[in-house]
């Protein structure tokens, strides 16, 4: 029987220097090789020890739940299956650089003739972290400075503090995260920040400050988050010029909202997916836990995707919500639902449907959308992969409505309403996928339906966004 | 929005004439406005009733954030909004209606300084004793402005907006006075508006002008509101030539005004009478 010194899959150079045996008697096995399959696996084997070396400030009690499957390991592939699985939840965790998997035959007394040790080497990641990068989100670009603390207590917390310069907010956020040991889905964050936001649609201006407490956690196949969330908003005039109905809505108020979301994702990908669904749905509840602003928020968004012929792509997708005022009090515009974009309601400019006063946009109490696509890959491409994954062309169909409720009536009338004045709009572009969060899209749209109001951007339409109907 | 197309929106809006549904905008009456906003508020209230133009009085938790300068009191009239007398004096000139087109230059330079004497001694004494004397800030001012808000929102407002009136004092020299020394300013700005008045009805003859309006309001503000203590009251009581003068503003504009068109109580802001 030789002694054994697996490496997981890691391509990095092995050194044996704490083994102290012989390289001679040394064999590599690489995870995927299949030819030695059939000598070792069927060796019973036993695992003695499982150890963790590399550790400072991590305490070991928070990693024991991840490497405790190792244990169970009955022969070597499933010793080197389950340490392979074992380092992925460490890296997971956020707060190593690196992990290497040792595989050695046991030591010591009490070492049984077919037992193994199993060693991680882990390098810690530093205590503090800075980061430098941009972002893209909606319709807006910013630069982000970071600075980040991993693991600050030595059980996978983190601390991250980031101040960001964009071409229309500026911003700060300090949050820290703690995930529960050994179940890293299921954590919780806090959260401190300052959010301002122009939006020239409505020539408002909204500075947030707040501060959050967020619980998420998995649940069957749906992801949960229950969240807490105090702000201050100030709202204000963008211009001099803004309408009446906006400056009306200027000065402070306070919001102390519930809310719960559910997910349901099964798509491959986030952006441009092949297959797979997703649900989300989302409620808030203002006023219930203080403050000045009283309403129940409820939303959801639907998104299903199938594959068509020649390696194209259909998809549905819609997305509602209505919004309660609670005790007679308006429903502030800062809460209200905006609809219309280039990745929304296509052909219409940003959030440029519905109820509006002298060219500004006062959102709704209620919406609908509704989106068919047909993706497919760019013609004439040569090769699979590449570049050219990252684009797809897309032909659409979008409907939607937004509009304001009048509560005396019954929810027959507000159906109704809603099924008034639909704008539609349908034409074909050109989707770049910008990493796994966002998408650019290159369209020529036609809008139809167009109501008195609305500002329709009838041809070209360009847009960026993380959301898309 | 351009300098140009400003002036061309001001030249437009001298074409229109005054509208009968103009708004005033200030802080909520009863439980919200402070001394100085009020009598800043009275003032415009009272130069736009010497004009003769209607105006309607809306009371808002948030008017000092609909401002367009953060002041109040605001007009709305017809799409413009305009902000504190002067602009809203020169507002109404531009549509044709002025109070101080029959003054000679000496007469109008002299009104002018009058004015910023007013404005420079009264308004920050009010402003002086709201914020920065203890004993008012805590038991009248704070407790008022944050009114309108819910906890902790409130008392952030109340200190932000004291931390900022401290500043100002701070910059003009104020903040190193001592309370007895604001009296005494406030004594000799009324001594001098006292002697200038002297036994004339208004401050230029018979006509009122925007100078009239400002100490009206002012005045009348401060003998009307309780205070901690009657002391400001007491400086202005000592001048019987500005007591009357209060009383026949009050008599020609507010009362014989809301008798004759007896709808008297939703234009009305003027607060409790001083018969």
């Amino acid at each position: 029987m030789g002694m054994v010194h697996a490496r997981s899959m890691d391509p990095v150079p092995m050194h044996g220097r704490d083994l102290g045996v012989h390289p001679d008697d040394l064999e590599v096995v690489e995870a995927q090789q299949e030819t030695k399959k059939e000598v070792l696996e069927n060796k019973d084997i036993v695992v003695q020890h499982v150890s963790i070396e590399g550790l400072g400030r991590t305490k070991e009690d928070y990693l024991g739940y991840e490497i405790a499957d190792v244990f169970n390991a009955k022969n070597l592939i499933d010793v080197m299956k389950k340490s392979h699985e074992a380092r992925m939840k460490l890296l997971r965790l956020g707060i190593f650089k690196e992990v290497q998997v040792l595989i050695d035959i046991s030591e010591g007394d009490d070492a049984l003739p077919n037992g193994l040790d199993v060693t991680f080497e882990v390098a810690e990641m530093k205590r503090v972290t800075g980061s430098y990068n941009t972002m893209v989100g909606n319709n807006e670009g910013s630069m982000v400075l970071g600075v980040k603390l991993p693991n600050m207590f030595g059980r996978g917390e983190k601390l991250t503090f980031q101040f960001s310069y964009g071409t229309k907010e500026t911003s700060y956020g300090l949050s820290f995260f703690k995930p529960q040991p050994g179940y890293y889905e299921r954590n919780l964050a806090l959260n401190l920040y300052k959010v301002t936001g122009q939006f020239p649609w409505s020539s408002l201006k909204e500075t947030d400050r707040g501060v959050s407490t967020e619980l998420n956690f998995p649940l069957w196949m749906t992801d949960h988050t229950l969240k807490w969330e105090g702000v201050w908003r100030e709202l204000s005039c963008l211009a001099r010029s803004a309408s009446f109905a906006v400056r009306e809505e200027s000065g402070h108020t306070l919001k102390s909202a519930l809310s719960h979301t559910m997910t349901i994702d099964t798509r491959n990908s986030a952006i441009l997916p092949r297959k797979g669904a997703l649900l989300r749905i989302n409620q808030e509840l203002a006023g219930y836990t203080g403050g000045d602003t009283s309403f129940l928020k409820e939303d959801f968004e639907l998104q299903l995707n199938k594959p068509f012929l020649w390696g194209s792509v259909l998809s549905a997708s819609l997305w509602g919500g209505m919004i309660f005022p609670i005790g007679g009090q308006p429903v502030s515009i800062a809460d209200r639902f905006y609809l219309g974009g280039p990745t929304s309601v296509r052909g219409f400019g940003m959030y440029c449907i519905g109820p509006q006063s002298e060219g500004d946009y006062l959102g709704g109490d209620a919406y609908w959308a509704g989106g068919l696509h047909l993706y497919t890959p760019l013609p004439f491409r040569t090769t699979r992969g590449g570049f050219a994954d990252l684009f797809r062309t897309h032909f659409f169909l979008n409907a939607g409505n937004l509009c304001n409720l009048n509560y005396g009536e019954g929810p027959h009338a507000h159906l109704q309403k809603l099924a008034e004045c639909i704008r539609w709009s349908y034409g074909a572009g050109i989707i770049l996928r910008l990493g796994n969060i966002a998408r650019l899209e290159l369209n020529y749209c036609i809008p139809m339906g167009v109501q008195s109001g609305d500002r329709i951007c009838d041809g070209v339409q360009f847009g960026a966004g993380i959301r898309f109907l | 929005m351009s300098l140009a197309a400003e002036a061309f929106v001001s030249q437009i809006a001298a074409a229109e004439p005054w509208p009968e549904n103009a708004m005033l905008y200030q802080p909520l009456r009863e439980d919200q406005i402070l001394l100085s906003d009020c009598a800043s508020s009275l003032a415009v209230q009272a130069y736009l009733r010497m004009l003769g133009l209607p105006v309607r009085v809306h009371c808002r938790a948030n008017a000092e954030y609909m401002s367009p300068s953060g002041k109040v009191p605001f007009i709305h009239v017809g799409n413009q909004v305009v902000s504190e007398l002067g602009p809203i004096v020169q507002f109404t000139r531009a549509k044709g209606h002025s109070l101080s087109d029959g003054l000679d230059d000496v007469q109008r330079a002299e009104m002018k300084a009058y004015m910023e004497l007013v404005n420079n001694m009264l308004l920050t004494a009010e402003l002086y004793i709201q914020w920065c004397d203890e004993n008012t800030a805590a038991e009248i001012t704070r407790p008022r402005y944050s009114s309108p808000y819910s906890w902790p929102l409130n008392h952030i407002l109340a200190y932000q907006k004291q931390w900022e009136v401290r500043r100002k004092m701070n910059a003009i020299g104020w903040a190193g006075k001592s309370l007895e020394q604001v009296y005494e300013d406030v004594s000799q700005c009324c001594q001098a508006l006292s002697q200038r008045l002297g036994t004339q009805p208004f401050f230029f003859n018979k006509q009122p002008t925007e100078l009239d309006a400002l100490v009206f309001g002012h005045l009348f503000t401060i003998l009307t509101t309780r205070l901690t203590t009657d002391e400001l009251s007491e400086k202005v009581k000592s001048y019987s030539n500005l007591l009357s003068f209060c009383r026949r503003i009050e008599q020609t504009y507010f009362e014989s005004q809301d008798r004759d068109s007896q709808s008297g109580a939703s234009d009305y802001s003027k607060g409790p009478s001083l018969m």
